[in-house]
């Protein structure tokens, strides 16, 4: 089982608007992102995200290469601060492949956590838009490995 | 301070001479994709580094001739399979250049593992042939920061040679 773990593209500021949409460089960078999921022939299960308007229309626009024609799902325990034990429960649990847009502290304990057993075991370079795959290990439902991550710097524009 | 480890891409069977053994087709295709993928990034290399067994010799000249056509790639030991993971860690503390490494399993696996969380036998990467992992210094704590890791499969999309 895989497990994509997405910190949502660059949203506008607080003071720009309230409610904190993608920025035009965040949607051309979750664009980008999908376009290169689809090259790499990447589907999933279902798509989750924290509810908040730039993780969800982050999780949307992924949505439409990994998972097209269906609506993405808000869930709790996704926020920037949350405890990640929700989504660790989930992960562990699941039969089959989750895409998920949160938020940064979040998502870097969520990694962490999941390879080296503790939130602080090592640091993760996040940037907005960024992808994580972790994948679980076929016989030991806690244990994940790495399998790749990807930063929408690193895509070219073609 | 960047540094990218390096698996060697898929090598030909063979008993015989393990040393000996070269890139198949398919790792040399494979290599090759992910040369062209990261040449489109500019990565700032300055030195290009491998074992002493022909694969991983042969998979840094591919990445050369994409990343670094005017570095001459360097035999390194110390970095073979079974190398001594830590003294590696130490070594590479030491350097200030951006710099690519070609070897093994599990050797790389257990190379990032101690660079990023301090400890060689976390077990953290699932470092399939042919991937990239980028490391760079942490300005807070003594371990490494992991910034971004690729393979084959994530570069080309599904499987379209066989070996």
């Amino acid at each position: 089982m895989k497990l994509y773990l997405v910190q949502h593209a660059e949203a506008l500021s607080k003071a720009e608007n309230p409610e904190r949409p993608l920025s035009q460089k965040g949607v051309a960078d979750a664009l980008r992102m999908a376009a290169f999921l689809d090259m790499a022939g990447i589907g999933v299960d279902e798509v989750i995200h924290s509810g908040k308007k730039r993780a969800e229309e982050t999780a949307n626009i992924l949505a439409n290469a990994v998972w097209p024609g269906n609506s993405t799902l808000e869930m709790d325990g996704l926020k920037p601060n949350d405890s990640t034990d929700h989504l660790l429960h989930a992960a562990e649990t699941a039969g089959g492949d989750i895409l998920v847009v949160g938020h940064l502290p979040f998502m870097e304990k969520m990694v962490a956590r999941l390879l080296t057993g503790a939130e602080d075991g090592m640091q993760i370079g996040f940037e907005p838009g960024a992808v994580v795959c972790v994948e679980r290990d076929e016989t030991d439902a806690t244990r994940w490995r790495l399998n790749w991550m990807l930063r929408p710097s690193m895509l070219s524009n073609a | 301070m960047r540094l990218y480890l390096v698996r060697h891409g898929k090598a030909e069977f063979g008993m015989e001479d393990d040393a000996g053994r070269h890139l198949s087709p398919r790792g040399r295709y494979d290599v090759d994709m992910i040369g062209q993928h990261l040449a489109a990034q500019d990565l700032p290399v300055k030195r290009i580094l491998h074992s002493g067994l022909v694969r991983a010799h042969e998979t840094a000249e591919i990445l050369a001739m994409h990343l670094a056509p005017k570095v001459e790639p360097e035999l390194l030991t110390g970095i073979e399979p079974w190398g001594d993971v830590k003294a590696f860690a130490q070594l590479a503390e030491t350097w200030n250049e951006p710099t690519i490494v070609c070897g093994h399993e599990p050797f790389m696996g257990s190379a990032v593992s101690q660079l990023v969380t301090g400890k060689p036998g976390n077990d953290i990467v699932e470092v399939k042939t042919g991937s990239v992992m980028a490391l760079s210094r942490s300005k807070w704590g003594a371990n490494w920061i992991l910034r971004w890791m690729i393979n084959p499969r994530v570069v080309r999309g599904p499987k379209t040679m066989e070996d």
